[in-house]
């Protein structure tokens, strides 16, 4: 199977197939992170179509020693993510912790949007490390790559991000009791 | 509430959203702007041949005018005086149509001499585009091929490498043996 760097090189030479495949095994992972950090499906849409549209214009600044091409991807998306945004900022409430635990039956649809509203509602900078590292598995380097920030600042950031969490979705929990 | 049953429910999350991607109506966009660039870049690949082909003969007759004529030689490339420095590369290749069949020969093998700069000093290289041309054999002298009087104005063959700017950067000139 041919890496992402190789269907790079061969999209921008003018292969379609490669750019197909390309955009294929990737559209995926970026129009989730895209849909976790707006939490809407139709922005997703255009952020993840803009991601590659900037692949083909600007593919020649990825630089493989820097991340891989996903993470490479990752930031773009992110980019446009901010500029969003910066024009529509996410409010972000305040929860007060209590030991009640709303994560009995994840299986619950009502859960499952639960957890999305909680995370939709971090700060971007928390959200964007809890997106990348704990909803799509990016290692803790590609991720700093993509956030253009040393590791530490995302392990640190995605740890205040879970702790934030907690205390969301405990404070979801006192609130849905009878 | 613990780290861990926060973990669960992200676990949770990415599980139930692992199969949402874009619509198909996104790859369809994208591929209709792949395309409009591509042809779009065709037709600023034609601009920029046409331009260095012009470039390539203005260059290549001026330095023919200031040249000494050198010694009447055949223009086979296994001669030519800058044998080192550009060696000469032997690939099978399909005869040209009207040359095949003037001659009625099936094949032709294509020997091709070095790179010849164009620019001296060189700007770095990284990515262009070879480009095949017709030019009169003169153009081999002006790199230090030898060429016979009477061979000066025949059509010879020549890949021009042009640089994603659009400068003509090397040429080689090619002949057509037939076994």
């Amino acid at each position: 199977m041919l890496s992402d760097e190789d269907l790079l090189g061969a999209a921008r030479g003018g292969d379609e197939a490669a750019f197909t495949a390309l955009y294929r095994r990737r559209q995926g992972a970026v129009y989730r992170f895209a849909l976790h950090m707006s939490g809407h499906a139709a922005v997703s849409e255009d952020v993840t179509q803009e991601v590659f549209l900037a692949l083909l214009e600007g593919g020649g600044r990825f630089d493989p020693s820097r991340g891989s091409l996903l993470s490479f991807l990752y930031g773009i998306a992110r980019n446009l993510m901010l500029r969003r945004v910066e024009k529509k900022p996410t409010q972000d409430t305040e929860e007060v912790a209590t030991d009640e635990d709303v994560l009995d039956d994840l299986t619950r649809r009502e859960t499952i949007e639960a957890v999305r509203s909680a995370v939709l509602s971090l700060p971007a900078q928390y959200r964007e490390a809890v997106v990348l590292c704990d909803l799509e598995n990016t290692s803790y380097e590609d991720a700093a790559a993509a956030l253009d920030c040393p590791v530490g600042t995302v392990r640190s950031r995605l740890s205040r991000g879970r702790a934030m969490l907690a205390q969301k979705l405990s404070a979801k929990a006192v609130r849905s009791m009878p | 509430m613990r780290e861990d049953k926060v973990l669960q429910a992200l676990q949770a999350l990415a599980e139930n959203d692992r199969d949402r991607q874009a619509s198909f109506a996104v790859e369809a966009r994208l591929l209709s702007n792949f395309r409009s660039r591509r042809a779009s870049q065709r037709w600023r690949w034609v601009a920029a041949a046409a331009v260095a082909a012009g470039v390539v003969l203005a260059v290549l007759l001026s330095t023919n005018r200031a040249s000494k004529p050198v010694v009447s030689v055949a223009p086979a490339p296994t001669q030519v005086p800058r044998q080192e420095a550009a060696p000469v590369v032997a690939v099978a290749a399909p005869a040209p149509r009207k040359a095949a069949r003037k001659m009625a020969r099936p094949q032709a093998r294509e020997v091709v001499t070095d790179f010849f700069p164009l620019m001296d000093p060189a700007p770095p290289f990284e990515r262009g585009q070879m480009l095949r041309v017709q030019l009169p054999a003169a153009a081999m002298r002006t790199v230090g091929l030898p060429v016979r009087e009477d061979h000066l104005a025949d059509p010879i063959q020549a890949d021009v490498l042009v640089g994603e700017e659009g400068m003509p950067r090397a040429i080689r000139f090619v002949r057509f043996d037939v076994p």
